[in-house]
């Protein structure tokens, strides 16, 4: 992705800017030349002061357009990265929501939302400041240099050869720090990391009685880290040094050469020498700028290298039809060679296998044996990279997606709660309008009735991001409540394995049953219990299905599925 | 405002950096108006005459001038950088020194992670302190005042002109955008919060947005927030560009005025014209200086807000805890009737809590999450206070302690266990700094982790252990400190079972005089336990030895029969 294309596809700020800058520019000269008029009127004509009041109506109307164009072009620059920024807002999401893998993949939301929160602020310098000074810096000067050199031509000459010599010493000094530069923001970023980590670690700190002398160590790699800032400053200033020197020099020259033809010659007007003397410092002025905001540009360069990263990144979709599921209740579902496979990682199946509606379905397999991959491939939350899933004989994929999705509840280990209402959070599980007596008898099925009306505010009690104020087993219930209320055919559960109450523990059995008995139940089991009642046991190793069957004839057919439980539950079993 | 009144006393007191990076300050901005002025004088008096030595004069003015302009700017840039640095690593210590003493108890006021982020980063803002704020308008000043006084000596009528523009630059201008400036910043600010909030919940609430479709809506939501956030950014931006734009009309009508006035004196014979294209000259030159006034309202509110955010955070005067001496090893620990709720929450995380642990046992806190297990030792460990009840080590109210004398005889595990930048070596360290690596070495193996060599790196947070190994390093630390008192927080969690078992009978075989306090879910390795607590619901359920326990046939026995049917 690159910044300048993107800029140029806001073609109308674009041309905006383009028409300011060639605005500003005429401004800059008129502003001078009325000055110029003004003084050369009262100074060496002897004008009154009426005479020269034209001149000034000129210079208050210069004066205006320029401060106007001044600011068109910087509300343009905003415009502009104001609409970049949404732009890039807007792919990003639909990146994230397209992406199949974030169902299952953890750890990885905070660089995202780092991405979509600080990797777009940083781009808004390229845009707001780099772009519009980049384009001035392409318009006024050449106009400046246009009327120079009408006005004098040698001094337009002596331009034209001093000053490319400041892009070539910037470039010579800027290749210099480049590298000191980038091995700096290193250290300050792994500085900015160091005080950070610190304050984390103060708890740590204080109950080992560390605390003071971490105090010095702040002040001390503090101040180390000031000096070698330092050192970088000190060239980057010294660039900018350089570019005044030059500018400097360029402008002596010049005054030389107006002073010569002014004094010794008479060749020169003052009215020539004194437009020329206000034009060309604005002339290397805007140059200046440009190098100010050509650091602000390679800033956000960076910032976008992440954000190609991502919005390049191909994801396959999971893919759905247009056809309606028309069954009531759970129908037949089979596994044709399914299977899925992640980068050039872990590979899971092919899995064949055939679950009869209103099954009672338990996977058992080691970790990272597949279990929940398996389960996120069936409920259609990960793409098949290979076989079928079949409803009654229906290819999954050609199932609607709203169809297939409000047949179906997820119950995971730790199920995520919204920031609103418990009533908001049982409510999602039904897509429609519900009555609080509906909510209220879901929440008392899932056995969390009796707390929501012990709370103050009842269902309408706050519960913040990530359903922080409740327990674990709170937040199972609320996700079971869920469930109640969209009565699903297909139900898949992983079931949380400890730290849950007595009291948790046994509601949730009871209503995975109650939920169970009108739906087909597949559960990534953790309880020997679960086990034992199930209908169907499949044993995942390696992500190959290596057994399937009950509880009775996989003990005496399936070493596997002997050696597992014995090892887990010894004597349990006799 | 007592936020700011800080920072500007820590950046003063780098009194030499400051006063140096103000002198060339003004030098640089006196050197551009000379330049300008001489070079504006100088052709006019070429116009009238034809001496040489004018030539050589304004040749020498020029170079004089404009050297002398870049080496100051060059000087002040250095000068003022370098003040900033030290003025922050200033800050970064006084901060460190003013949050130390309210550790830890602040961290679980602040239940939000990124409450240290945030500092980090007010921190850093204040860089814009010295540079954008403060100092600009006293360079400004000095630079006008001299400009003043220098066209005075030719016309009163100009040199008012120009101080009243000052007046409008510097002041009047700045002042009226940093007002409007305030809803501004706020609004953006809790705009970007929200963004980043939403953005959050998509990320992690996405398997249960998918499946209940309304990841769409969420979608839509979030695209709305984006476009609330962008249009905030836009306002700030616009606001920014029209504060640089009305800044810069009056700085060039106060340079209009001063021709206008000026050909008007000029034409009434009052002034003489040899000067008028200097005074435009003076003019244009010191007015080119208020530019970055014009980013002051942004800069003062964002550092204004910082510095009252850390000021919050850590107010001037620390929380006085008791400053009593603790009791001398063995004592015992006695609570009384403990109550506790955490700030801003309804149900209360413990009640009635009563307990007593004698010298040298080994007491288990058992029960599920959420049933106040950690928020006991917080009490214990004095990081949380008590609504109510009494907490006693050895008869002396733990309240009246000082808190950091109580730690001296503790040997204190918590769930999260914080680990440095840096090595193995240097994180066991901080337990104990004149420990030999040998000691450092037994210790690990205690732990099962000879495999790690002390030189190892560690990165940050320790991201580069397992989550076992730092439980087991966390204990190392632990046993290199070797202090009576052991309180650990489910510290073996993510360690296999076997593993575990062998860590608890090297502590408990090395330590038989030691008070051991252990909080658990898990219930394996409870048997040689003096006394067990059961806790459910902020309540003690049950207490007694393992045996008696098993043979009650209640909640812990229904607890150890659950744990035995899971398969993990």
């Amino acid at each position: 992705m690159e910044l300048k294309q993107l800029a140029f596809e806001q073609r109308k700020w674009m041309v905006l800017l383009t028409a300011a800058s060639l605005a500003k520019g005429a401004a800059m000269v008129g502003q001078a030349l009325f000055f110029v008029l003004a003084v050369n009127g009262v100074f060496l004509e002897d004008a009154a002061f009426a005479d020269i009041t034209p001149y000034l109506y000129g210079l208050l109307g210069a004066i205006l357009l320029r401060a106007f164009c001044g600011y068109a072009i910087g509300r343009a620059g905003v415009e502009l990265s104001t609409e970049v920024k949404l732009k890039l807002r807007r792919q990003l999401i639909s990146s994230f929501a397209a992406d199949p893998l974030l169902a299952s993949e953890h750890g990885q939301s905070g660089r995202k939302v780092s991405l979509l929160m600080d990797a777009v602020d940083e781009v808004d310098g390229y845009f707001s400041k780099y772009i519009p000074q980049m384009i001035q810096t392409y318009i006024i000067p050449i106009v400046l240099l246009a009327v120079i050199f009408y006005q004098h031509w040698i001094t337009g000459l002596i331009i034209l050869i001093t000053a490319p010599f400041i892009p070539v010493f910037m470039a010579l000094v800027g290749i210099r720090t480049k590298e000191k530069a980038d091995e700096q923001m290193e250290k300050l970023g792994q500085f900015s990391g160091t005080f950070l980590d610190v304050l984390q670690g103060l708890t740590t700190l204080k109950l080992m009685g560390q605390a003071d002398r971490q105090q010095k160590t702040i002040k001390k790699s503090s101040l180390d880290f000031r000096d070698s800032t330092m050192e970088v400053l000190k060239s980057a200033f010294l660039s900018s040094l350089m570019l005044e020197y030059i500018s400097m020099l360029s402008m002596g020259i010049i005054a030389l050469e107006i002073g010569l033809r002014l004094v010794v010659f008479d060749s020169l007007t003052f009215f020539t020498a004194f437009f020329v003397m206000i034009l060309v410092p604005d002339f290397f002025n805007m140059l200046k700028d440009f190098g100010s905001a050509f650091h602000t540009g390679r800033s956000s360069a960076a910032a976008a290298g992440r954000l190609s990263e991502e919005l390049t990144k191909k994801t396959e979709p999971v893919r759905f039809g247009n056809t309606e599921l028309a069954l009531q209740g759970p129908g037949l579902l089979e596994l044709e060679e399914l299977e899925f496979q992640y980068g050039g990682g872990f590979s899971l199946g092919p899995a064949t296998l055939e679950i009869p509606p209103f099954s009672q379905v338990a996977f058992i397999g080691k970790s990272g044996s597949g279990k929940t991959t398996l389960l996120h491939a069936i409920a259609g939350l990960l793409p098949l990279t290979g076989g079928r899933l079949l409803v009654d004989g229906m290819d999954r994929q050609d199932i609607s997606e709203q169809s297939w999705f409000s047949q179906m509840s997820y119950i995971s280990q730790n199920p995520y709660l919204f920031a609103g209402s418990i009533k908001e959070n049982i409510a999602l599980g039904a897509g429609r309008k519900v009555a609080d007596e509906e909510i209220m008898a879901a929440a008392k099925q899932a056995g969390i009735a009796e707390m929501v009306l012990s709370l103050k505010q009842g269902l309408d009690t706050p519960v913040g991001e990530a359903g922080r104020g409740l327990s674990g087993g709170e937040k199972q219930r609320i996700a079971l409540a869920r469930a109640f209320l969209k009565k699903p055919s297909l139900i898949l559960f992983d079931e949380p394995t400890t730290g849950l109450d007595l009291k948790t523990e046994r509601i949730l059995q009871k209503s995975m049953a109650e939920l169970g008995k009108g739906a087909t139940v597949l559960t990534v089991a953790h309880r020997l219990h679960t086990i034992k009642k199930a209908d169907m046991i499949l044993v995942l190793d390696n992500g190959k299905l290596a057994g399937a069957g009950s509880h009775s004839e996989l003990l005496s057919s399936e070493p596997l599925y002997r050696e597992m439980i014995e090892a887990q539950f010894g004597g349990v079993l006799q | 405002m007592s936020g700011l009144k800080q920072i500007l006393f820590l950046t003063l007191h780098e009194k030499r950096d400051v006063a140096l990076a103000v002198f060339f300050g003004f030098l640089a901005g006196v050197a551009g108006v000379a330049l300008l002025a001489s070079s504006g004088y100088l052709i006019s008096r070429a116009a009238l005459t034809s001496q040489m030595t004018i030539l050589i004069v304004m040749g020498a003015c020029l170079k004089l001038f404009g050297l002398a302009s870049a080496l100051s700017r060059y000087a002040e840039r250095l000068f003022s950088h370098r003040a900033t640095f030290t003025m922050l690593s200033n800050l970064r210590s006084s901060f460190f020194e003013k949050l130390s003493p309210l550790a830890p108890g602040i961290f679980s006021h602040y239940r939000s992670g990124d409450l240290l982020a945030r500092i980090v980063g007010d921190v850093e803002s204040l860089q814009n302190f010295l540079l954008r704020v403060l100092y600009p308008p006293i360079v400004l000043l000095l630079v006008f005042l001299s400009t003043i006084f220098f066209s005075a000596y030719f016309s009163m009528g100009i040199a008012a002109v120009i101080a009243i523009g000052a007046f409008l630059t510097v002041f009047a201008v700045p002042a009226v955008f940093a007002m409007r400036q305030r809803t501004i910043h706020n609004a953006a600010r809790a705009s970007r919060a929200s963004l980043s909030t939403e953005s959050a919940e998509l990320l992690h609430g996405f398997r249960d947005l998918k499946i209940n479709q309304r990841l769409e809506q969420k979608q839509q939501q979030l695209e709305d927030f984006s476009g609330d956030y962008g249009s905030q950014q836009r306002k700030e931006g616009l606001e920014e560009n029209l504060s640089q734009s009305v800044n810069g009309l009056v700085a060039l009508l106060a340079s209009f005025f001063v021709l206008g006035l000026g050909a008007y004196f000029t034409a009434a014979g009052e002034l003489d014209g040899l000067y008028l294209a200097m005074l435009v000259m003076i003019s244009l030159g010191a007015f080119e200086n208020v530019s970055p006034m014009a980013a002051f309202p942004a800069h003062f509110e964002e550092n204004r807000k910082a510095a009252s955010r850390l000021d919050e955070v850590a107010p001037a005067a620390p929380v006085l805890k008791g400053d009593g001496q603790p009791p001398q090893w063995p004592f015992d620990i006695t609570l009384d009737n403990i109550n506790f709720t955490y700030r801003g929450e309804e149900r209360a995380a413990l009640t009635d809590i009563s307990l007593q642990i004698e010298p040298g046992t080994k007491t288990a806190i058992v029960g599920p999450s959420g049933s106040g297990k950690s928020t006991l030792l917080q009490l214990l460990l004095n990081i949380l206070e008590p609504d109510e009840g009494t907490i006693r080590l050895g008869g002396r109210e733990l309240a009246e302690l000082d808190q950091e004398k109580v730690w001296e005889s503790m040997n204190a595990v918590l769930q999260e266990n914080h680990f440095f930048f840096g090595t193995i070596k240097s994180n066991l360290l901080i337990a104990n700094e004149s420990a030999s690596d040998e000691q450092l070495e037994a210790a690990l193996s205690q732990v099962q982790l000879a495999e790690l060599a002390l030189s190892m790196k560690v990165g940050e947070k320790g991201q580069n252990l397992s989550g076992g190994q730092k439980q087991r390093l966390a204990i190392a630390r632990a046993i290199i400190r070797r202090k009576p008192l052991w309180i650990l927080d489910e510290p073996v969690s993510s360690v296999d079972s076997i593993t575990a078992k062998a860590i608890y009978s090297e502590l408990f075989s090395s330590g038989k005089d030691e008070s051991f306090i252990i909080v658990s879910h898990d219930l394996t390795a409870l048997s040689q336990m003096d006394q067990i607590i059961v806790m459910d619901g902020g309540k003690i359920v049950e207490s007694g030895t393992y045996d008696s326990l098993m043979q009650k046939k209640s909640y812990f026995y229904e607890l150890k029969q659950i744990e035995k049917d899971v398969f993990a």
